[in-house]
């Protein structure tokens, strides 16, 4: 809820501030990092087999076609419980695939990623999502009471300490939008999230839902710890303006075992994940 | 508080035991009230003088003086710059009181004399430094944004005063945050000073007398901020005769009414603003709306010689509106019991009982709540002065603040609300002070101000507070190398009137003045100062949105030493002036908020801050003309502000690594150059000019792919910096046709902000660009030029 309370003061300065333009500012280079998107997403109602890990690098912030993948590394990921691994293999490509992985509820799992000598650890916890009660549009919520939004309703489980992650993307889109929500504000109550995309006045693009849309939609359960993660960094996602909160690093849970300093970006994420589309009427 | 009371009492029956007991005997004191004649307002700054003697003194906030000099005959001198001189023979063979009235240059000469306020020049015998006092005509000269004379602006244009851009609201003195001054308007704290985001200021020039910033030096009597203390007083109201002043303006329009009550024993004051944006909006079937008014209210009555009642207030408000979805309301209130009591004519004193309130309403139509959040203060003090001798000036009092903080609410405005009703824990606290200050002659050149502030204060329970393991609310992992919320592992209930936790700091302040010669001097002073209470905001700039916490179990009272060292010289005759400061100022327990801390809805503030330093230091010049037909200024100021967050009993290194950071309110450079000029009895011109050095701001030092996104690392904290601030500001003033014995007078003012169109960013941020994914930097800028357009009344 508290997103509610960010928004309008970010509504009320944005309405004042007519005048935005894109300028060329010089920026600070840092040294380059590993980035790890391993996000073992089980898609709910399969058998999860089928996973793939990616290395990346990171580069300049206004560096725009540079191969950024990290190939050679050794990935594996390994079951607390009976210590089975899993070894994931390298395309050549920065991506590392199995069709081997188990996925086990409520289950802590350790993902060890060997890359120029230097060891990455993680660990995380399989987690549940709620079920899809209902998918619908609709159109008076949100800022715009012309602009379509798509409604997800679920039931937030009664003990606290839930959280949730939404990636929504508008298939004529080029970038997918997240959201993520804890149940501070509303635990155990039924949760009628809705996305509205609103049209940027500085451009001619139609950005708003339309009908004959469709938006694919990923939901999942995720750790607070994530949680804390992903909200720094979808808040830093698209700037920082005057009244949001100073941008910070964002650090993952990618330690390095080797050079503490030289820490990953990106995240070991393990989640039961609802995948599924709306078509917009 | 029981204790403290005590203490407060007995300290303050001792100290008018000693001033008594000390009393010479072959003296007699005349005292008295100075006045302007033409309206009856009590005029702050008056010097009054034996001629022939270098026994003087100057008048109160009260217009009250006292003056004791040995049996004779004397010729007392009254004088206030733009007013005219006034000299009376006195025999001095008992005690007496004289009041004077006198009147304004421009209404008693042919020619008019544009001259500074005298406060406005050199004061070079009072060890006073650090102190921007400018009187309202002067602020009411400059050009100004959107056609409305904003007093925080035009403080802005001098050394050592910054804000953070344009559209955000406060001020910033000597590298100090926002929270740190402390605003009093007719003594009531004023919690937040801007309406609108920091487009116009919550003062209404038509009510205000007169504003004094005190930057450093800050005397004992205030207490409780530790970066300055901004003194804005009320006019009385004109207790001669009935009068109107007012303005239409392109944004809003005001209108003061004042006038005499009781058969002059009185006089009343009332002044409203309001803005009509909204009404435009709404006229334009336009569903967003803002909007903001406030009020000023003034009355005083005179019970006799020796007692006088004031009774002021303030209320503002500002509220916007986004379709049916938000709706938003904010503003202080404030209001004011004052008496003064002269006990004789040695010993002023002045009993004051103020509330003040800020408060923050949000209305989210659209997911069916309503957010409060609020906090208000009853502040009982007692200040008295002791004219003790020529040579020596006594003043002391005490105050005492209860504070009531609540930090937020959350009201589901329906049965089918999603969200759950919320009470964050009110918190409730008492600050206490008691001081005493002398103000000492030690020789013909040498004057010095002593003095120290014994100030207190104690969170008060009625909640449960969260334990912490280790007693550590915040936790560094060191695998990870992020700091974390710390781990309850219980609670411990507090019963209302207990107390959490209770602080007692001493705050000596003292500051000297020596006189090289008749038109030079040299200054140097020292304060320590305390404050308990803290303005929480990770954002680059404070919004209303944000909260005030008290000091307790883990949040400590800020505390802070500065340094400072001047030269002060007057020219040709006072007609050119110049002050040169150097300053250093440290201050303790400043508090930083941890990578992704979350403060809306926090019960525990703890677990999203740790405890730092800052420090601050910087040379200001200022070189003023203050007579003729041309006057102005031109401000320099060349400082540095920093801050440092180590880890502390959290363990890691701390924020940025416990390396220094500049603060947001760090400028290198800052250049104002201000002037106006009167062509003739119509016509009159003014400019701004300012250049500061851009705000310190964190950008991306690295991008990398994730969730199919581009996501930008970042540099350490505050290591860029905006682009350079530069604006110029022109404005004409024109008198139609005036003719002096017209009651009626009207003026039109003219006024274009940032001449040039200078685009200067408010912020710059980095994302993807949506249709081709790169990544941009877009600059979001407020003001390009903006003309405006005002016509002024009085009548």
């Amino acid at each position: 809820m508290k997103n509610y309370i960010k928004l309008t003061i970010l509504f009320v300065a944005v309405a004042f501030a007519s005048c935005t333009d894109v300028i060329d500012v010089p920026v600070q280079t840092a040294e380059t990092r590993l980035v790890i998107e391993a996000s073992l997403d089980w898609d709910k109602g399969t058998a999860g087999n089928n996973q793939t890990i990616s290395l990346r690098t990171s580069t300049a912030f206004f560096e725009t076609n540079s191969n950024t993948s990290a190939t050679g590394a050794t990935v594996t990921v390994t079951n607390d419980a009976d210590n089975t691994q899993v070894l994931f293999v390298d395309q050549n490509n920065g991506d590392y695939t199995t069709d081997e992985f188990i996925p086990v509820m409520n289950q802590s799992f350790t993902l060890e990623v060997i890359y120029n000598g230097e060891t990455y650890i993680a660990t995380e916890t399989l987690n549940p999502v709620p079920d899809i009660e209902e998918v619908y549009q609709g159109i008076e919520d949100g800022f715009n009471d012309e602009e379509l939004e798509v409604h997800v309703v679920f039931q937030d489980p009664p003990e606290e300490g839930n959280n949730v992650f939404f990636k929504f993307k508008n298939q004529r889109d080029l970038l997918p939008t997240l959201e993520v929500g804890d149940d501070r504000f509303v635990n155990g109550n039924e949760i009628d999230w809705w996305l509205e995309l609103d049209d940027d006045d500085e451009t001619d693009e139609v950005e708003s839902f339309q009908p004959g849309d469709i938006v694919d939609i990923e939901m999942a359960a995720i750790s607070t710890a994530y949680k804390d993660y992903l909200e720094i960094l979808i808040s830093q996602i698209g700037g920082v303006g005057l009244f949001e909160a100073t941008p910070v690093a964002v650090k993952g849970n990618c330690a390095n075992l080797t050079n503490p300093e030289n820490y990953a970006h990106g995240y070991f994420r393990l989640t039961e994940v609802n995948k599924f589309s709306y078509t917009f009427e | 508080m029981f204790k403290q009371s005590k203490k407060i009492r007995l300290f303050l029956f001792t100290c008018v035991l000693v001033c008594t007991a000390v009393s010479a005997q072959n003296s007699y004191t005349i005292s008295g009230t100075i006045t302007d004649a033409s309206n009856g307002e009590t005029l702050f700054g008056a010097s009054v003088f034996l001629k022939g003697t270098t026994n003087g003194v100057v008048t109160n906030e009260y217009g009250f003086y006292s003056l004791t000099a040995p049996k004779g005959e004397y010729t007392l001198n009254v004088s206030y710059m733009g007013y005219n001189e006034i000299s009376k023979a006195v025999t001095l063979d008992k005690n007496q009181k004289i009041d004077f009235e006198i009147s304004e240059f421009s209404t008693a000469l042919e020619e008019v004399v544009v001259t500074a306020e005298e406060p406005e020049r050199a004061l070079l015998r009072k060890p006073e430094m650090s102190v921007a006092k400018m009187n309202i005509g002067t602020v009411k000269k400059m050009p100004v944004v959107l056609g409305e004379v904003d007093i925080l602006k035009s403080l802005q244009m001098l050394p050592g005063v910054t804000n953070n851009g344009e559209g955000t609201g406060g001020f910033h003195v000597r590298g100090g945050a926002g929270d740190q001054n402390l605003v009093l308007l007719d003594e009531a704290i004023i919690y937040n000073t801007s309406h609108m985001f920091g487009f116009f200021s919550v003062f209404n020039a038509d009510a205000i007398k007169d504003v004094k910033l005190y930057k450093g030096g800050i005397p004992a009597r205030f207490g409780g901020r530790v970066s300055s203390v901004l003194d804005v007083r009320q006019k009385d109201g004109n207790n001669k005769r009935f009068e109107a002043t007012g303005g239409i303006g392109i944004i809003s329009s005001r209108l003061a009414l004042e006038g005499p009550l009781f058969k002059e024993k009185g006089s009343f004051l009332i002044a409203g603003r309001r803005s009509y944006a909204d009404l435009l909006l709404k006229a334009a079937g336009e569903d967003n709306s803002v909007s903001f008014y406030d009020l000023n209210l003034k009355t005083n009555y005179n019970i006799n010689d020796n007692n006088k009642l004031y009774l002021s207030g303030y209320f503002g408000r500002d509220a916007f509106e986004l379709g049916d979805s938000f709706s938003s309301s904010y503003g202080n209130s404030t209001g004011n019991l004052r008496w003064n009591h002269i006990f004789n004519e040695k010993l002023f004193s002045n009993l004051s009982a103020v509330v003040s309130r800020y408060d923050y309403d949000l209305g989210i139509t659209a997911a069916e709540f309503d957010w409060i959040s609020s906090i208000s203060n009853y502040n009982l003090k007692y200040d008295l002065k002791y004219y003790f001798s020529n040579n020596f000036k006594l003043d002391f009092g005490a105050s005492g603040i209860y504070y009531d903080f609540n930090p937020g609410q959350i009201i589901p405005t329906s049965d089918t609300a999603e969200v759950n009703p919320l009470l964050l824990d009110s918190k409730k606290a008492f600050e206490s002070g008691i001081y005493v200050n002398a103000e000492h002659k030690l020789s013909e050149k040498l004057n010095a101000q002593y003095g120290v502030r014994i100030s207190g204060f104690t969170r008060f329970g009625g909640q449960a507070m969260v334990d912490y393991a280790n007693d550590q609310p915040v936790v560094y992992n060191p695998t990870l190398g992020i700091y974390e919320r710390g781990i309850a592992v219980g609670e411990t209930d507090y019963a209302k009137g207990d107390a959490i936790e209770s602080f007692t700091n001493f705050e000596p302040r003292a500051s000297l003045a020596y006189t090289l010669n008749e038109n030079s001097s040299l200054k140097l002073g020292f304060s320590r100062a305390a404050q308990y209470i803290h303005l929480l905001s990770n954002t680059a700039s404070a919004t209303p949105l944000d909260v005030w916490t008290p000091s307790g179990e883990f949040v400590k009272p800020q505390l802070s030493n500065q340094y400072a060292f001047g030269y002060f010289r007057n020219f040709k005759d006072q007609v050119y002036s110049m002050e040169a400061e150097v300053y250093y100022k440290n201050t303790d327990n400043r508090i930083d908020y941890i990578d992704g801390s979350d403060l809306i809805g926090q019960n525990t503030i703890e677990t999203e801050i740790l405890n730092g330093e800052s420090r601050a230091y910087g040379l200001e010049l200022l070189f003023r003309k203050n007579e003729g037909n041309f006057t102005g200024w031109i401000a320099y100021t060349l400082s540095k502000s920093e801050q440092r967050t180590p880890g502390g009993s959290a363990g890691g290194l701390g924020i940025n690594d416990g390396e220094w950071y500049n603060t947001p309110y760090d400028r290198t450079h800052d250049v104002s150059i201000s002037g106006s000029y009167r062509l003739n009895d119509k016509w009159s011109f003014g400019t701004n000019l300012v250049f500061q050095t851009g705000r310190p701001v964190t950008y991306p030092n690295g991008q990398y792919e994730y969730e199919g996104l581009s996501i930008a690392s970042y540099a350490p904290r505050n290591s860029d910096r905006l682009p350079a601030y530069h604006r110029l500001d022109l404005s004409v003033n024109y008198k139609p046709n005036r003719k002096p014995e017209k009651r009626f007078k009207g003026e039109w003012v003219l006024g274009i902000y940032n001449a040039y169109n200078r685009k200067n960013a408010a912020s710059i941020s980095f994302g993807q660009n949506i249709e081709t994914g790169a990544n941009e930097a877009t600059r979001t800028a407020i003001f390009g030029m903006v003309p405006s357009l005002t016509y002024n009344f009085k009548f």
